[in-house]
């Protein structure tokens, strides 16, 4: 099976804090992979890369065969042609109806009728189950519904990979569930490839075929979600089971509780 | 010592790099005509950052208008030259106090909630989105909001000249009985089109770029989180009030101060 994406040898900084030093990772065609790992460890920016918002100090990112940092400002464009992206806040435009949102990339990439152009969006409005909310402004919209909207956006040009930065954050369980079997369903029906990036651990294992986990700035494992779950590393351990202490320690690090005691006592006294 | 002049340094060098981004945003903004679809995104603006506006200059127009004729009287009456109170409303308003305080009103008004809305589409990731949709958002969001600002403050401020000349006459001519024929008589003798609404024009263009410039850069390039878009607010009414008054000073000192 074929690579969507090669990530090789990247590093990424922000400020002077190295987000990935030196890391490797492939994801295949037609699976669905989650992209976990604790809070901080680069999720979003990963993304961000794959998506070329963002542009990596050193190594390369391959998305579907194109190298990012090779292309043109007008390549990049036609390549994000090819992708689909769900923002962790939907990010649906505001001063649109649910309508004009899901049309909004058929009207920017495809010169289409309107009739035709209407009766696509009605379709991923309701492969969604929201063709009946297609007059709602994203204010009127639960949480659930603006990303089952941003979903339908997502998928309006038909793309060939879609990128999902954390779609369960903040929704209740019936919301997560329909969001669950729709990335499913789609990933199936529409032969796509999703990256998914997530930190709810059984909702995303629930549904990936693969889990890449990262930490530390670099990859810690990547398999499937049965071998990660029985896994042996300590810190693979930690996260998938959402251990509380452990490889990843639950203090910040410090001087000694009783040391710091005893300065602050020692400070007390000195004070008349 | 050293510390002082590190930290004087790195302010300086931050300050030039945010002049250079703003005028990097300008240019990529302003690069490309609007097509039919940008003209009416550039209508929908106009209708946010000049309609909206309004009220709050009729009513500051009116009263600024009332209190320069009522100040204007009691200071000429003294002389036996009450008659004069029309022509000195109306210059002083179209030469100093339409442009200032219009602009002054618009930063406070359209200027906020420009630097407010791109801020909250920053931190919603509408901006990122449209990037990833192939729209450039400096073309889409900020060209039409900067183009609505230079065209509404002009005319924003007319309005204000005419509702705060118009405050003038009803305490000069209707409550304090200067007689009408004086005020308007006297306000067309004075009142040169080309030398004084002329010059006032051009200062609220000037003001106009510059307040909704601000408010743009500081919307776009805010941290994303709910303090750094209340703090780009705050820095963007700031900065337009300081940058309105300096340039009303250099533009007054060319255009009337006979440099």
């Amino acid at each position: 099976m074929s690579n969507v994406v090669d990530i090789v040898d990247l590093s990424f900084k922000r400020a002077d804090r190295f987000i990935f030093k030196d890391l490797n990772l492939s994801i295949q065609a037609g699976k669905v992979t989650a992209i976990m790992g604790p809070s901080g460890c680069g999720k979003t920016t990963l993304l961000r890369l794959i998506g070329g918002q963002l542009e990596p100090r050193a190594g390369s990112v391959k998305v579907l065969g194109e190298n990012l940092k090779d292309l043109t400002r007008e390549q990049l464009t036609r390549l994000r042609g090819r992708m689909g992206v769900l923002f962790q806040s939907g990010a649906l435009f505001t001063d649109l109806d649910v309508f004009e949102n899901v049309a909004f990339p058929l009207r920017e990439r495809n010169a289409m009728a309107e009739d035709t152009l209407h009766d696509e969006v009605l379709l991923k409005l309701e492969a969604v189950g929201l063709r009946g909310a297609k007059h709602l402004m994203p204010a009127e919209l639960s949480g659930g519904m603006a990303r089952r909207v941003a979903l339908a956006r997502a998928i309006a040009t038909g793309p060939e990979l879609i990128l999902y930065d954390e779609p369960f954050a903040g929704q209740d369980p019936i919301a997560m569930a329909v969001l669950q079997r729709l990335i499913k369903r789609l990933n199936d029906d529409l032969q796509l490839t999703s990256i998914l990036v997530s930190h709810d651990v059984a909702e995303a294992c629930a549904i990936a075929d693969e889990v890449i986990l990262l930490g530390r700035g670099s990859l810690l494992a990547q398999g499937s979600p049965e071998q990660l779950l029985h896994s042996d590393d300590p810190m693979v351990r930690q996260f998938m089971h959402g251990q509380a202490d452990g490889a990843i320690p639950f203090h910040y690090p410090a001087a000694a509780l009783t040391d710091e005691l005893k300065t602050a006592a020692a400070k007390q006294k000195l004070v008349p | 010592m050293m510390n002082w002049l590190q930290t004087i340094g790195q302010q300086t060098l931050q300050r030039i790099a945010a002049l250079g981004g703003a005028w990097f945003m300008l240019g990529q903004a302003l690069w490309g005509m609007p097509g039919p679809k940008g003209l009416q995104r550039l209508t929908q603006q106009l209708y946010v950052v000049g309609v909206q506006s309004l009220v709050i200059i009729l009513v500051s127009a009116a009263f600024i208008g009332m209190v320069l004729g009522l100040q204007g009287y009691t200071l000429l009456v003294d002389y036996g030259s009450e008659q004069a109170v029309g022509q000195m409303v109306a210059l002083t308003l179209v030469r100093e106090l339409a442009p200032v305080v219009a602009a002054l009103l618009f930063a406070g008004r359209a200027g906020s909630a420009l630097t407010a809305e791109l801020g909250l589409m920053k931190a919603t990731e509408q901006l990122a989105s449209l990037e990833m949709f192939g729209v450039d958002p400096l073309h889409r969001i900020v060209a039409p909001r900067f183009l609505a600002g230079i065209i509404a403050l002009p005319i924003l401020v007319i309005i204000f000249n005419l509702v705060g000349i118009y405050g003038g006459h009803i305490v000069a001519v209707e409550w304090l009985g200067v007689h009408s024929g004086a005020y308007w008589g006297n306000m067309q003798a004075a009142v040169s089109f080309v030398d004084d609404v002329g010059n006032g024009l051009i200062k609220a263009v000037v003001f106009a770029i510059l307040v909704t410039w601000i408010a743009l850069y500081q919307g776009y390039t805010c941290v994303p989180t709910s303090q750094g878009i209340s703090e780009a607010t705050t820095r963007t009414v700031v900065y337009s009030s300081l940058v309105i008054l300096g340039f009303d000073f250099i533009l007054t000192a060319l255009m009337f101060g006979g440099l």
